[in-house]
């Protein structure tokens, strides 16, 4: 401490040395950098050609094959790459500004799932108005993901964690539904998926001629209000006091975020991380003034970008491209686990939701509990009958009687006993399983939003099944459930490894998995594109299905749950004292940390068991135990009972609902749950957030 | 009593089956091929989108659902006595459809098949045929084909733009634009060869779809052949993003006025019969 006031002059002197070279490096260095990425960029390509020509292309141009590649296919390509990177970047900038977030991003919000559903959706309803305007329909669309993200998260200033969970789960329902419709219009939308996992493939200069009106003027509004932006860093009381107009600050930032988002979305598709990794490498390096971040990070933004464009082309060797949107992804994971982790120290304290609380403490103990559950076992056998009866044949109640007694034509019997019955069953457990897991992981990481996708379950169970469909085709399709098995666990796993050295810490969590299955879905799209002609099975897995299940998956599924169900119940007590406060149950003897990990364990076996059989169906473990909480109240031993009833009356309504909507052709179940699931989803958030 | 061996393993077919559900396109056009109309097929609505050819699929066929996951209680309803399906498709689904009926799998992109897959396509479609009582029939209409072929490699003799050629088919996505090349392990490409046709593109590795999926860059190896397109009437590739390309018009078969455009419902992976109209549709743009 001494030795630092003695020589503070030293220190100011060569901490502002420190600051210049760091600007030389940051500015000088990543111009340079740039250059030189945007240059080995164009020398990648099909065509195989020379540096000489490529150098001959610019000095003097000629109409030749080779020098028409360079200026018109290459060039802005690389061009591209450089406008989209520094656009999301500066987008990115902006958003953790007026946040106060250091995770936000167009990606971790919704935005670039949000514009890329109006843009899908477009493309299937309005064909021809669509290529006119996809921008606008981009722009829309974002702006409408990003406030449903608002509204869920509790307004502008919702903690980091909270903001980013209600960003995913608003990506995760948008997802359902852009899944939706490339299933059902297959070849409508099926060339739009190499494009949606953000491709930077360019015919000419069309796509940078449209991108650059808008990019251009965003951020140069976005580097005229830094001065705006630093003030915003020291609180909104205390900007509006120095005559700052914060909200018109707020507003404005956020229209240039999903302006600049909704342009290169809408050329290049969905590419993410650009946003959160560059402002953060600047932020890192002790960039703070916006108008040195703001444009330093577009640099970087645009190396970054190029740099993964020129690490995908590397990899696909001339033919079947990979996306450079993929690529981001990859490497974004591992750095936003690390963002996470610092995000930590630098305080990111979790806070408790009482959402569901205060609308428990309101309902709770008007319906008594035995009551509760007589209703919900009612409504299972109702839609269990349903379920039997109803599909593209309706079943008489005498016919499904005789059937049941053993007698009935031979038909109906094959229908009942070898197509209905183990379907539904295979969605009552699975459907019970996911929510026993969500009730788990949101008693370990405190939080209602917690899903089993977000400790990596779903999206490694993803990559695992598709790495056996796509890169080991000739092996039998029985081995699917065991690699969604293995990837699902070995997912969990490292966001387990990860978040251990925390002690568990319940924000961290839940961010390395965000970040996880972020990654987790870049594999997948990576692999998507590479199935070619195979890609609607994976994509019909991936929705997460109970098509076609048979006796024995529901007896494979069977065994996880009935031998960890106990054991969960077990649990519940100390869940309880978890939920109050970590001291709290210190005190009574319970070790915390230990409670979470094997509560954690057992959530992750029960959904990768589900997850196994029915792919990857998403919002049962997130609404289920929601739901029973506002029923039921706190009582861990009380709501498991209920959650995993629910659990199964969702995924069962699911399958039931995806039978029948467009008969004969069927809707995966886990669409069904999602588009079912999300809209009470938000409703449910947004009314809790209303009684606060 | 007839024994099948089939891409899972043996099947055992009593009869000859009057009831046919094809799970697959090919498989619905080798059944129409062979003379028998199914009482089911999977997607009927986008088969008359993208294969056009010269059976018809009469009105009483009933739609079973989607290719990748059709209606198993549509199919059982119809109570059909032969299913025929793809592996990559319905594997997962062949228990309980051979608990409904005898069902035939076929793999068209296994690793030897995937070699020669017009080796294959007879050797299916013959298959499908004897099963369907058609053996005859069958081989008269691979002999057909055959005789066109001869007929049409003679007529192509004195075509020069026929000789060298490279096989395209083409689909946009927003501003990216993606080529499938055909290969020659492709269908298309074994009937060209046959046609005396020489396909100018080749792939560094075994495709085991036969194509290549690439973008415009890989053209420029291959200009001074032929083009030859199959793109769909809703998606004018060629129109909206290569018309005013540099690249696009410096190509010497743009140049030199060599392109010629099969038609979007042209199906490069079909049975004789779309083998058939491939045939006529080359000659008629080609043999002039």
């Amino acid at each position: 401490m001494n030795t630092v006031m003695n020589n503070g002059a030293t220190v100011l002197k060569s901490s502002l040395l420190l600051m210049w070279s760091r600007y030389l490096l940051v500015f000088g260095g990543g111009v340079v950098l740039l250059a030189g990425m945007f240059f080995l960029n164009i020398t990648q390509g099909e065509a195989g050609i020379g540096i000489q020509t490529l150098i001959d292309a610019f000095v003097a141009p000629q109409d030749v094959a080779d020098h028409h590649v360079i200026r018109t296919l290459r060039l802005p390509r690389a061009t591209m790459g450089l406008l989209a990177g520094a656009a999301l970047a500066a987008a990115g900038t902006l958003l953790q500004t007026i946040t106060r977030n250091p995770l936000s991003s167009t990606e971790t919000l919704g935005i670039n799932s949000g514009a890329f559903l109006a843009v899908n959706a477009a493309a299937v309803f309005f064909p021809a108005a669509f290529s006119s305007n996809s921008l606008i329909v981009a722009f829309i669309g974002g702006l409408a993901a990003i406030a449903l993200v608002y509204a869920m998260a509790g307004g502008l200033t919702a903690s980091p964690v909270r903001l980013t969970l209600a960003g995913m789960a608003v990506t995760l329902a948008i997802g359902a539904v852009s899944g939706t419709l490339q299933l059902m219009y297959e070849e409508n939308t099926g060339r739009l998926l190499a494009w949606g996992s953000g491709s930077l493939e360019q015919t000419n200069w069309s796509g940078v001629r449209f991108a650059v009106p808008w990019i251009f003027p965003s951020a140069l509004i976005a580097v005229a209000l830094s001065r705006s932006l630093d003030l915003f860093e020291l609180g909104d009381e205390m900007a509006q006091s120095l005559g700052q107009r914060v909200p018109l600050v707020r507003m404005t930032s956020l229209l240039l975020a999903v302006l600049l988002a909704a342009a290169t979305v809408s050329v290049v598709g969905g590419i993410g991380f650009i946003g959160l990794i560059a402002p953060h490498l600047m932020r890192l390096i002790g960039i703070r003034r916006h108008l040195p971040l703001l444009i330093s990070s577009m640099i970087w933004g645009a190396i970054v970008l190029l740099g993964a464009d020129t690490l995908a082309r590397m990899v696909a060797d001339g033919s079947d491209e990979l996306s450079a949107g993929a690529v981001t992804a990859i490497i974004g994971g591992p750095w936003m686990i690390w963002l996470a982790i610092r995000a930590r120290k630098g305080g990111g304290h979790l806070q408790r939701s009482s959402d569901s609380s205060t609308l428990a403490s309101r309902l709770s103990g008007r319906t008594p509990y035995p009551v509760l559950l007589m209703v919900l076992a009612v409504l299972f056998v109702v839609i269990w009958f349903l379920g039997i009866s109803l599909g593209s044949l309706r079943l008489h109640i005498s016919d499904i009687l005789a059937a049941m007694a053993g007698g009935g034509d031979e038909l109906t019997r094959n229908i009942i006993f070898n197509m209905r019955l183990p379907r539904m069953l295979v969605a009552a457990v699975a459907g019970a399983a996911l929510a026993a897991s969500g009730l788990l992981l949101q008693g370990i990481v405190k939080n209602p939003l917690a899903d089993p996708s977000i400790v990596g379950v779903s999206a490694g169970a993803g990559v695992g099944a598709l790495l056996l469909l796509i890169v080991l085709p000739h092996i039998h399709i029985s081995w699917l459930p065991a690699a969604a098995f293995a990837g699902a666990f070995a997912s969990a796993a490292i966001v387990y490894a990860v978040s251990r050295r925390s002690g568990m810490n319940p924000a961290i969590l839940v961010l390395v998995g965000v970040a996880v299955s972020a990654m987790g879905s870049g594999i997948i799209q990576m692999l998507v594109i590479q199935a070619k002609i195979r890609a609607s099975a994976a994509l019909s897995w991936l929705a997460g299905s109970t098509y076609a299940r048979t006796w024995e998956e529901l007896w494979q599924l069977m065994i996880w749950p009935a031998v960890l169900l106990p054991v969960a119940w077990w649990l519940c007590r100390k869940l309880d004292l978890l939920a109050l406060s970590d001291e709290v149950p210190t005190g009574l003897g319970v070790n915390v940390i230990r409670t979470r990990i094997w509560a954690g364990i057992i959530g992750v076996a029960i959904a990768a068991a589900a997850v196994a059989t029915v792919g990857t169906v998403g919002f049962v473990g997130l609404i289920a135990p929601h739901a029973a909480r506002i029923l039921i109240g706190h009582n861990h031993r009380r709501l498991l009972p209920a959650t995993l009833l629910i659990g199964a009356l969702l995924l069962m309504t699911a399958d039931l609902v995806g039978r029948l909507l467009f008969s004969p052709k069927e809707i995966p179940s886990g669409l069904v749950v999602a588009l079912l699931g999300a809209p009470y989803f938000i409703a449910l958030m947004r009314k809790s957030v209303a009684r606060k | 009593m007839k024994t099948v061996n089939d891409a899972l393993g043996v099947v055992e077919i009593k009869g000859v089956p009057q009831r046919v559900v094809a799970l697959d396109w090919v498989y619905l056009e080798d059944v129409l091929a062979a003379g028998v109309q199914p009482v089911g097929a999977a997607d009927i609505e986008g088969y008359k989108t993208w294969v056009k050819v010269k059976v018809a699929i009469g009105p009483d066929v009933q739609d079973v659902g989607a290719r990748f996951e059709p209606n198993l209680e549509q199919i059982a309803a119809l109570k059909p006595d032969l299913i025929i399906g793809v592996k990559y498709r319905h594997e997962k689904i062949a228990d309980q459809l051979k608990a409904i009926a005898p069902t035939l799998i076929f793999d068209p992109f296994s690793p030897e098949e995937t070699q020669d897959p017009y080796k294959e396509m007879e050797e299916t479609f013959m298959t499908i045929a004897d099963v369907l009582g058609k053996k005859d029939e069958g081989q008269k209409m691979l002999d057909n084909l055959n005789g066109m072929y001869t007929e049409a490699k003679e007529k192509l003799k004195d075509n020069k733009a026929g000789a060298n050629y490279v096989l395209l088919q083409a689909f946009s996505d927003q501003n990216a634009v993606t080529f499938r090349i055909f290969t020659d392990n492709s269908l298309a490409g074994f009937i060209l060869s046959k046609l005396g046709m020489t396909n100018a593109y080749k792939s560094d590795k075994l495709e085991e779809f036969g194509f290549s999926e690439t973008s415009v860059e890989t053209l420029t190896k291959v200009q001074d052949a032929s083009l030859i397109t199959m793109i769909q009437t809703d998606d004018e590739v060629l129109n909206n993003f290569m018309k005013d390309n540099p690249v696009w018009k410096g190509l010497t078969f743009v140049k030199e006025n060599r392109i010629f455009a099969l038609g979007g419902d042209t199906w490069p992976f079909g049975g004789p019969l779309s083998a058939e109209v491939f045939t006529e549709r080359v000659v008629s743009v080609l043999g002039k």
